[in-house]
């Protein structure tokens, strides 16, 4: 696409580090879009003077206007202009006040960079896509057209008196809804629906992500655990328990007891499981736990990665980082990182005795892997005992 | 015998270098590092053995004393004390260590944290049943993974070996033992602390079912 033809993002914040990540993390081959930038409300109003803007993403609190100021008058000064508003200090009483000025979105910060590529890539497409019915397909085959596509979108499904929601970004699913349920729980749920309707739309708001295991992996668990329900049916109506030990596996419905089931089944242990925490980030191919000595304790990696090798270069990198902050006296490690031409790889120590390997592609978000990193090293401190 | 002080005031530069590399590598990359890069090292060189059969634990033991035994030709004979534990008279960095304490007094700084880290749990002396607090000094780190590398090379009748380090003794005369490794082995501790008395290693050789 021509840069002339591409639409027009303004990003309004004063933090320049925020600018500077969206400048640089927005764009891709699934988002071709130009991007504006201002540090404060005033400025991006002196833009919208002189530049067609199609969409403002703006911070709420800045010196000068705030986002919700520059909102209402940008909405006034342009009506069909889309605006969606982020914030580090979200309240009950903000969120309806863009919402109420005509504000697209509110997104809490931090957030998942792919979430706000599929909210912007809805905003800058809404009532450029076709509406209609189609039959006869089956619903694992509209998910991965979707995953195929790079589809950020959702899909409302409703069968048997149930309705479920499954939330694309880019292809992936972030989140599911059924009922009570949400996360790979309710995506279970929704792929056990035995025929049914299916209706495409675009979430009016941004949905928390609730899961980030892959689609194939989803598909594959979902078809077995379909398989297995089905053989539990039949035992059941031949006179055996529907409590598991009749023949199927327990919590077909995708609850823990269904991911132990599967952690089994496919020889997975609780180490490597928390490790698929990571590799389940798109754009995070590799996740290993190597001892500081350099031999690994588990991965799991992209193929043709030799992982082995892997740790024991790493072991002289995270020794060398920590050596240094000794020599200067500065505490203990907490994370370092290597940024290649190619992607980043994050070291963070796990214990004493061990550290975690992260290898990402450029374009993974740094921030949600900090964010795993931060949730799971003590379990992987104690599932390891390192 | 008479110490031949003359020979020993040269300074071997392979052994300073080897030496001083080791403090080198604990300062720039800490113990833990160190410590894999020597042991991956070891494990390296064994590697690169002859795999070779015995027919029995008699020619094993003929091939120990005619040095054609693969272990023996890493770090020399050792001697068979009875019920396949073993002792070694002669650590192999013993002329090393003397070349160097020769000329410096005392061996470089960080060696005793890395003798700890060596001695710590994990994967890799699990594996080849080392360390566990057999290691007196950064030397064990490479004699002992390769000692066992070696070995996995071996069968006696088509079958596996494996060694268990029992204990070690440093040129000062400390005794380490590895209680994890004797206690597994079915080895008295008496029977390692008198082997020790007049040998530098002690280790036990399994013949695998």
């Amino acid at each position: 696409m021509e840069t002339a033809d591409r639409k027009k993002v303004l990003i309004v914040d004063d933090e320049e580090d925020m600018i500077w990540s969206l400048q640089k993390n927005l764009p891709n081959d699934n988002l071709q879009v130009a991007i504006l930038t201002a540090s404060s409300g005033n400025e991006a109003l002196a833009i919208l003077q002189k530049t067609e803007v199609d969409l403002i993403i703006t911070d709420i609190k800045m010196p000068g206007i705030s986002g919700i100021d520059l909102l209402i008058a940008a909405r006034k000064a342009c009506p069909g202009i889309a605006v969606i508003v982020m914030t580090a200090y979200p309240s009950a009483e903000s969120k309806n006040e863009v919402m109420e000025n005509g504000g697209l979105c509110f997104i809490e910060k931090p957030f998942d960079i792919n979430q706000m590529r599929c909210t912007i890539r809805q905003a800058l497409h809404q009532g450029s896509s076709f509406e209609g019915k189609v039959s006869g397909l089956q619903l694992t085959d509209i998910i991965q057209v979707n995953r195929l596509s790079q589809a950020s979108t959702a899909l409302r499904i409703r069968a048997d008196g149930a309705e479920g929601t499954l939330y694309f970004s880019e292809g992936s699913i972030v989140h599911a809804t059924c009922g009570d349920l949400e996360g790979e729980e309710a995506f279970y749920r929704i792929i056990n629906f035995k025929g049914g309707q299916i209706e495409a739309f675009f979430p009016p708001t941004l949905p928390e992500t609730t899961i980030d295991t892959p689609v194939d992996v989803l598909l594959l668990k979902g078809t077995m655990m379909a398989d297995e329900q089905e053989q539990a049916d039949r035992h059941q109506a031949d006179g055996g328990t529907a409590d598991g030990t009749g023949g199927g596996p327990p919590g077909v419905a995708g609850g823990p007891a269904a991911m132990d089931f599967f952690a089994k089944e496919y020889g997975m242990d609780e180490l490597k499981q928390l490790l698929t925490e990571f590799t389940g980030i798109s754009g995070v191919n590799t996740a290993c736990l190597v001892g500081r000595d350099g031999f690994l304790l588990e991965s799991i990696a992209l193929s043709g990665v030799d992982t082995e090798m892997i740790g024991a270069i790493a072991s002289s990198g995270f020794g060398a980082s920590e050596a240094m902050g000794n020599q200067l006296q500065k505490g203990g490690m907490s994370m370092t990182m290597v940024e290649y031409e190619n992607g980043p790889v994050m070291l963070s120590p796990v214990g004493s005795e061990a550290f975690l390997v992260i290898i990402a592609d450029k374009d993974a978000n740094l921030g949600m892997i900090r964010l795993k990193i931060k949730k799971h090293v003590r379990e992987i401190e104690e599932k390891a005992g390192v | 015998m008479k110490k031949d002080t003359k020979k020993d005031n040269i300074l071997d530069i392979a052994h300073v270098s080897f030496l001083d590399m080791i403090k080198v590598m604990i300062t720039m990359g800490g113990a833990a590092n160190a410590k894999g890069t020597l042991i991956r090292n070891a494990l390296g060189a064994a590697a690169r053995m002859r795999e070779v059969d015995y027919e029995s634990f008699e020619e094993y033991l003929e091939a120990m004393e005619n040095t054609t035994n693969p272990v023996a030709m890493v770090e020399g004979k050792s001697r068979h004390m009875g019920d396949h534990v073993f002792g070694l008279a002669k650590c192999p960095f013993g002329p090393s260590i003397n070349n160097y304490t020769a000329v410096f007094k005392k061996l470089p700084d960080g060696y005793d944290d890395f003798t700890s880290e060596f001695n710590k749990p994990s994967r890799v002396t699990d594996m080849y049943r080392i360390g566990e607090g057999a290691g007196v000094s950064p030397f064990c780190a490479v004699h002992q993974p390769m000692r066992s590398a070696v070995a996995d090379k071996i069968t006696i009748g088509g079958k596996k070996i494996r060694i268990y380090q029992l204990g070690c003794k440093s040129g000062s005369g400390h005794k380490g033992f590895a209680d994890k490794w004797i206690k597994e082995s079915g080895v008295d501790r008496e029977v390692v602390d008198k082997v020790l008395d007049s040998h530098m290693c002690c280790y036990f050789l399994s013949i695998e079912g």
